[in-house]
């Protein structure tokens, strides 16, 4: 099929090679030496942070599609520990796939406001991002972020899924590399 | 036919069927790119529809479309699309109207009009008296004007923001950050309608006495017509050095420096006048 | 003793009462803009008694995005790439009828091959769509694994689509006069292949989990059933009347491009339930696979666009030899093709439907008016009729068995 298994990059280990083993038997000696392991609280909220970016499905249009495909078995998101969840109350992340339109503008907001603390944004699509294709239209919020301050804007119409893979994983090194326990 | 578009039943004998049975409420029956119209009254239109379904058995209404001619003297063409499954055939029933006359429901006859009819009320305007649920469809609740107007401009009137004061979505006047960029590719020796700038000179003579083929009733308009003409509008760019940010040189040591910057900066920039070209009339709807 | 007897009357009175009793008032509930069966941005006001749908009010128009409005701004080809989003799980079917309204305005004769190439993709698009329904269909009544299973086609379908135009979604291939470039030939053979093999297993393993099921039977058969002089009052088209039981299908009655030559079947529902519906999509992805084999069967060489340069641009190779080849290139990019004046309506059976396109030209470059005929529109409308008087659970399948998609619907 159109996937096929490419060789391995120059530089890159070979298909197969196991992460460092000694890290991990560094730190499972550790453990069963002393029964516990000492980090910073940080380290924990920021791990449990990008370890379960439950994302809210918000999908407007055509990138609700790639959206879906970007969950199912090819690319399976869950893997990255980001699961989709219907309600907002219970979600880390919003995904605004898709055109916003102006009537639809203040459900997106509500529903903003109803999820937790931390939350974040991502701006799928370009227009999402700025209108795009529908920037002139009279009925078009040109750019969500008019309505929701936004993380991480994912550029195409509509990007591929592997590019909103990219997308959700720049998340999670901007929630590493910023996060604090208060957002 | 060339083109490979969807080939139904044979239009034969069609217009005569049409004009038997709708008789005088048939304005107009016509043929053209292989389909086939029938302009109908307005006030007739019901009937006119029935007659249609029931003796030519075009039994499904697929959709009403409007369309806007603002030269016309009733502005409004509203356009139903008939289609009979019997005998596989298409036709279009037109209907002329403005903003105030109403035009007869046909939800009596297919229940499927009652959202086509909303559709069009929302984007033109247009009323149907006996449509009980004459609603707004598509624009937002508590939109104001007819979207698909031809003077509804593209970008509309106002745009939204969620305002950090109010708690809430707002709207506010449309302000872009750069405008909508519509070209005129019409070349000046294909019947242009605009002069380009300078061509005015053209038509006067630039000197009294000077040969040209006017006639000196058209050269006194011509003058007339330069003389009364406003100045051109501000043109919409930024090129003034308060919109720039393109000002004086801020250190002053530094522009002492070179003499070739010095000379840049005085001069200051170019200043090009574009002249907003009018717009060209769509040909073909007189 | 006596009052013992009165308490007992009275809870039996509690557990029986009368109509004068306890009053039973409707209530409403909203169910979207944002819900996750709701398939895009519906908004559905329900009344309800109890859990029985008394009346529905669907609120649409959220996604209302102005292309008709856009479309008068742009050239025909710039609007082209409108159609793609139109539709988004099957965007050319929905580019098929703006081409070949653009194409009967202009009495543009298309090369077999180019009409060839058409068909096949459009009936890729038919499987990748109704892969996306099936799904989304089992999945709002409670299966998941199918889903799974069914989008591993539709990962393909997009694959292929990718290797054709270079874009997964919204491919703007179809062009009028024929369509942008050609396949490579290692394409059409993966394609074949793909179709002896991998699809039939995984679609026929994915239908055959739910199509006897006991569970997705009960929540389909005898839902929402629609009569056939119901669905031809209320204007349904696509799998929506032939689901009712009338074979009405447009590239059998009103063949376009090389439909005539193609042999296949149109399948018809007897009932007129969701279960119906269903089935008849099921028989579509087979008799679609069927069209397709065809296609790679019959398909000439030859030139993939028609040859009139002042509709179709010139290749590149050509633009660099050819003064004439480049001029044209350069005014169809900017200026465009006229199109003379006049107006046609033009529908063809896109996965879901009737898609239509009324498209009013003046002579210029740009369409004077483009209507576009959705076909959830009328669908979306029977919501009221088709759901009364069901629980409100079902209000999901009944969803999901019309096939709606809302880029289509709002425009």
């Amino acid at each position: 099929m159109g996937v096929e298994l490419q060789p391995a990059m120059p530089g890159a280990p070979p298909i197969g090679t196991q992460p460092d083993q000694a890290f991990f038997q560094d730190l499972n000696g550790e453990l069963g030496d002393k029964g516990f392991l000492v980090t910073s609280t940080e380290d924990l909220f920021q791990w449990a942070r990008t370890g379960s970016l439950w994302w809210m499905t918000f999908g407007l249009a055509c990138c609700a599609v790639e959206m879906i495909h970007v969950n199912m078995p090819r690319y399976d998101l869950e893997r990255f520990g980001a699961a989709p969840r219907a309600s907002p109350r219970q979600s880390d992340v919003m995904i605004v796939a898709g055109t916003l339109c102006n009537k639809m503008a203040p459900a997106l907001r509500k529903v903003y406001d109803q999820m937790s603390e931390p939350k974040y944004v991502i701006s799928m699509g370009s227009c999402a991002n700025g209108g795009g294709y529908y920037h002139y239209s009279y009925s078009v919020v040109r750019g969500c972020d008019r309505i929701v301050p936004v993380d991480i804007y994912v550029p195409g119409c509509p990007p591929t899924a592997e590019a909103l893979l990219y997308g959700i994983m720049q998340l999670q090194r901007k929630i590493r590399r910023i996060g604090t326990i208060e957002r | 036919m060339a083109s490979p578009a969807p080939a139904y039943a044979s239009n034969d004998g069609v217009i005569d069927a049409i004009r038997s049975a709708l008789g005088a409420a048939a304005l107009d029956v016509t043929e053209a790119v292989g389909e086939i119209f029938v302009t109908v009254e307005r006030e007739a239109l019901v009937p006119a529809m029935i007659a249609l379904r029931d003796e030519l058995h075009y039994q499904s209404l697929m959709e009403i479309a409007g369309v806007d001619w603002p030269d016309q003297p009733e502005r409004f063409e509203i356009v139903y699309c008939l289609l009979s499954l019997t005998k596989n055939h298409r036709i279009r029933v037109h209907v002329w109207t403005d903003e105030d006359k109403p035009v007869p429901s046909v939800t009596g006859i297919w229940p499927v009009a009652g959202w086509l009819e909303r559709e069009v009320y929302d984007m033109y305007g247009v009323l149907f008296s006996g449509n009980a649920d004459l609603r707004r469809i598509l624009t937002d609740y508590g939109f104001r004007g007819h979207p698909q107007r031809k003077d509804f401009p593209l970008t509309g009137y106002v745009e939204l923001r969620y305002s950090e004061e109010a708690k809430r979505v707002v709207y506010e006047p449309v302000q872009l950050a750069q405008d909508f960029r519509s070209f005129d590719f019409m070349s000046p020796w294909e019947g242009a309608q605009y002069v380009l700038p300078g061509d005015e000179k053209v038509k006067a003579p630039e000197a009294k006495g000077a040969p040209t083929p006017l006639t000196a009733d058209e050269i006194k308009k011509a003058d007339a017509a330069v003389a009364a003409k406003a100045p051109p509008s501000t043109p919409k760019t930024t090129e003034t050095k308060a919109q720039t940010g393109a000002g004086e040189p801020a250190n002053t040591m530094a522009a002492k420096k070179s003499p070739a910057r010095k000379a840049n900066a005085e001069d200051g920039p170019v200043t090009k006048v574009a002249k907003p070209r009018a717009p060209r009339k769509p040909k073909g709807e007189a | 003793m006596t009052d013992h007897v009165a308490e007992l009357e009275a809870q039996v009175d509690a557990l029986n009462p009368t109509p004068g009793d306890v009053e039973i008032q409707n209530y409403t509930i909203n169910f979207g803009p944002q819900h996750p069966a709701a398939h895009g941005v519906l908004r559905l006001v329900l009344e309800l008694d109890g859990e029985i749908v008394e009346r529905v009010d669907p609120h649409i128009g959220l996604l209302h995005r102005g292309t008709e409005k856009l479309i008068e701004y742009k050239t025909y080809l710039q609007a082209l790439p409108y159609f793609d989003r139109l539709d988004y799980c099957s965007p050319l079917a929905m580019e098929h009828s703006y081409v070949l309204a653009i194409e009967k305005l202009l009495d543009l004769e298309v090369p077999l091959r180019a009409q060839y190439l058409r068909v096949f993709f459009a009936e890729l698009t038919r499987i990748c769509n109704h892969m996306l329904n099936l799904g989304s269909h089992v999945m709002d009544v409670g299966a998941m694994t199918p889903n799974l299973w069914l989008f591993e086609i539709r990962e393909d379908c997009l694959n292929f689509f990718e290797r054709a135009s270079g874009a997964r979604m919204h491919s703007a291939y179809f062009r009028p006069g024929g369509v942008h470039q050609d396949v490579p030939l290692k394409l059409l053979t993966d394609i074949g292949d793909w179709l002896d093999k991998r699809m039939p297993e995984l679609f026929e393993d994915a239908i055959s989990l739910v199509a006897d099921n006991r569970i997705f039977k009960q929540r389909n058969v005898d839902i929402a059933v629609v009569s056939k002089d119901d669905a031809v009052k209320w204007g349904f088209s696509g799998p929506m009347i032939r689901g009712s039981g009338i074979p009405w299908d447009l590239r059998k009655s009103q063949p376009y491009d090389v439909y005539d030559r193609m042999d296949f079947d149109v399948p018809v529902g007897t009932r007129g339930d969701c279960y119906d519906r269903f089935m008849v999509r099921v028989e579509e992805v087979r008799q679609s696979a069927r069209i397709m084999k065809q296609c790679l069967r019959d398909m000439p060489e030859g030139p993939i666009a028609s040859l009139d340069r002042k509709v179709v641009p010139p290749k590149r190779g050509e633009m660099k030899r050819s003064m004439e080849a480049l001029i044209h290139h350069f005014k169809l990019y900017t200026e465009g093709f006229h199109v003379p004046a006049g107006s046609v309506y033009v529908a063809t059976e896109s996965p879901k439907g009737e898609f239509g396109v009324y498209l009013v030209s003046d002579g210029s470059n740009k369409p004077y008016r483009c209507k576009i005929r959705p076909t959830a529109f009328s669908h979306l409308q029977a919501m009221d009729f088709m759901t009364r008087g069901h629980m409100l659970a079902d209000a999901t399948a009944i969803l999901g068995a019309m096939d709606i998609v809302f880029g289509e619907c709002d425009r």
